[in-house]
């Protein structure tokens, strides 16, 4: 994947505080500069990417895109932790939260989804590592939990579902 | 990889900012004291690689198009 190289010449700024960003999967598309998520961390697997948008799939779908501004190929599947796993509340350690400028309010948390290929069925959520979001200051990290506790790869649909 | 011999109370410095002392050795487990910057992140090896593992194989796997998922979803929910 041209992940470095392609860094400068993804975006190019228009006015009115939008930027048109190149995408592998939505062409090029305009984002609102006050909707760039900023992580606060590098990304463990993707360092260059620091910039994402959360595209959503659509008004009535608990999907969306956290697609990289920083390389136009990488974009995740992710859904609100709330949407899927209502009991899902990890203690987020405060260090994280102040980095995030999260005070008082609960942060948000998205679930990174690993979908196989041909096999939706057997998609997984990442309960191990979620994305802590700060949806005002759009600030948000990936945050790595307790193993004994949290699953990497946590079934959406058991088999017993049907 | 350079391998130093420590007891208990000792320390190590790695570029002058980050500090690595042995606690406590216990049982075949020794607890160890990090010392950091802010910035550097630490975390337990086996965690970090999988969450590097998963992350690269979410990525890599992330269909084209979602709608068929929306439709499975809403029909199991």
């Amino acid at each position: 994947m041209g992940t470095t190289i392609m860094s400068a010449a993804v975006e190019q700024q228009i006015e009115n505080g939008l930027i048109k960003v190149r995408t592998s999967r939505f062409g090029e598309i305009e984002v609102q500069a006050d909707k760039i998520i900023r992580m606060t961390a590098p990304f463990l697997g993707f360092p260059d990417s620091h910039r994402f948008i959360i595209r959503p799939h659509g008004d009535k779908s608990p999907f969306m895109w956290f697609q990289s501004l920083d390389d136009p190929d990488l974009a995740f599947v992710v859904i609100p932790a709330a949407a899927l796993i209502p009991q899902y509340t990890p203690q987020i350690a405060a260090p994280i939260l102040k980095d995030l400028e999260i005070t008082g309010t609960k942060p948000e948390l998205l679930l990174i989804l690993t979908i196989p290929e041909g096999k939706p069925l057997e998609m997984t959520a990442n309960l191990l590592g979620p994305i802590v979001l700060n949806a005002s200051t759009r600030l948000a990290c990936q945050v790595l939990l307790d193993p004994a506790v949290y699953e990497v790869r946590w079934p959406v649909f058991t088999e017993t579902d049907d | 990889m350079l391998i130093l011999a420590r007891k208990i109370g000792e320390a190590i410095t790695i570029a002058d900012e980050i500090t690595i002392k042995v606690m406590e050795i216990k049982g075949g487990q020794v607890k160890i004291g990090i010392e950091a910057p802010h910035h550097v992140s630490i975390h337990r090896n086996e965690v970090y690689e999988k969450i590097v593992e998963e992350n690269k194989k979410a990525a890599l796997e992330a269909p084209v198009d979602l709608s068929s998922l929306e439709d499975i979803f809403k029909s199991r929910a």
